[in-house]
């Protein structure tokens, strides 16, 4: 089948702002969207620029919006989207040219909330067991590729930067609900700020755009209880 | 997992109004609950049609009901209860509503200056209604 693909392109060296670019590429109904943009960069525009490199969801490089919907590009099929195709970069941050956005923003809030494991004493004699259930309590959040589909399909990051976004939280979710980590009152007292869980109005457009399927409103819900009860469960 | 206690994360203006949305929400529906239900037990089914049941269930103020058929609004209807039970009326509702606007707004007004003049215009609009109510409620 042919499909019609309407893709942004901006060029910040010759380009004054964005326009649209049409191509037409022959696929397969069980091609994914990045088998179109290889194609389109290969056969027809060497110049369009896009992030990918595992090519199968689990890098979180591919993260754009395909027909309005933020969608990881190896992982959307064009019988799912069907054979008029726009393609455009996620909201919230800057474009550095066509499909690719400044990603710093968005790390920035990621290291805010400390996203590795504090452990205990140095150096311990023993070590530190973790049972089956307390590991699965935070199951989900570990599940996150750090692909941004979330924080910029929320309408509180667009609206405001500053907003930690629902990526970081789930980061923080991760280790805060970790039976062994011991950082989680100085991780909920980041996120107990204007900016923080309080930005959070359960939209719930972030549950929706995650590739991996987390539950991300949920993890927030849980930030949200732990901070007003100071308790984790 | 085991429940674990951490330390208190730390009060702050937000944690606060978060806290009294939900709780506040909670309380209007108890207070119109309260309103609706001691309305029906002092007869307001005979004496009163929906629209004066339910101006008296969201502001329970004896001037809704002054031109129902109830006989002698003195009696159950006019008293320091109602009066109170206006006040958190008024109190919750317009606190709930007023901070949400805050909220609202912070997500379309960027610039720190117009957060300052617009927070301060909703903390005036806020102390007015207030201010108000306390005429309204001690007034009729
Ligand atoms: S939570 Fe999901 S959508 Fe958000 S960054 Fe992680 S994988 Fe991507
Ligand atoms: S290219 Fe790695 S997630 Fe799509």
């Amino acid at each position: 089948m042919k499909v019609t693909l309407k893709i942004f392109r901006y060029n910040p060296e010759t380009d004054k702002k964005p326009h649209y670019d049409r191509f037409v590429v022959e696929a397969e109904a069980t091609d994914r969207i990045l088998d179109l943009l290889e194609s389109i960069k290969n056969y027809q525009d060497g110049t369009l620029s896009y992030r990918r490199s595992c090519a199968h969801g689990i890098c979180g490089s591919d993260a754009m919006r395909i027909n309005g919907v933020n969608r990881l590009a190896c992982k959307a099929l064009v019988k799912d989207v069907g054979n008029k195709v726009t393609v455009e970069p996620i909201l919230g941050l800057p474009v550095e040219k066509d499909l690719i956005v400044d990603m710093e923003p968005f790390f920035d809030h990621y290291r805010s909330v400390m996203p590795y494991f504090v452990g205990g004493e140095e150096n311990p004699k023993k070590e530190q067991m973790q049972s089956p259930e307390d590991r699965e309590r935070f199951d989900d959040t570990t599940k996150c590729i750090l692909c941004a589909a979330c924080t910029t399909s929320c309408p509180s990051f667009w609206a405001s930067g500053e907003y930690i976004g629902p990526s970081a939280m789930v980061n923080a979710h991760r280790f805060i609900f970790d039976s062994r980590d011991q950082a989680a009152a100085e991780r909920l007292k980041i996120l107990n700020d204007q900016y923080g869980v309080y930005r959070c109005h359960t939209i719930f457009n972030c549950t929706d755009a995650c590739p991996r399927e987390i539950q991300i409103t949920k993890a927030i819900g849980e930030l949200k209880k732990a901070i007003v009860t100071a308790r984790l469960d | 997992m085991q429940t674990r206690k951490i330390p208190h994360p730390g009060w702050n203006l937000e944690y606060l109004m978060f806290l009294f949305t939900r709780l506040s929400g909670l309380a209007f529906f108890l207070l119109a609950i309260i309103g609706v239900m001691a309305a029906l037990l002092m007869g307001a089914r005979y004496q009163m049609d929906l629209g004066t049941l339910m101006r008296w269930t969201f502001f329970p103020n004896p001037n809704h009901v002054l031109d129902s058929d109830i006989p002698d609004v003195t009696f159950g209807w006019d008293n320091g209860f109602w009066q109170i039970m206006q006040f958190l009326i008024i109190f919750f509702g317009g606190t709930h509503g007023l901070n949400g606007l805050r909220v609202v707004l912070e997500d379309y007004v960027h610039r720190p200056f117009w957060q300052i003049v617009i927070k301060l215009l909703i903390f005036v609009l806020w102390i007015f209604m207030i201010l108000v109510a306390v005429f309204v409620v001690l007034g009729s």
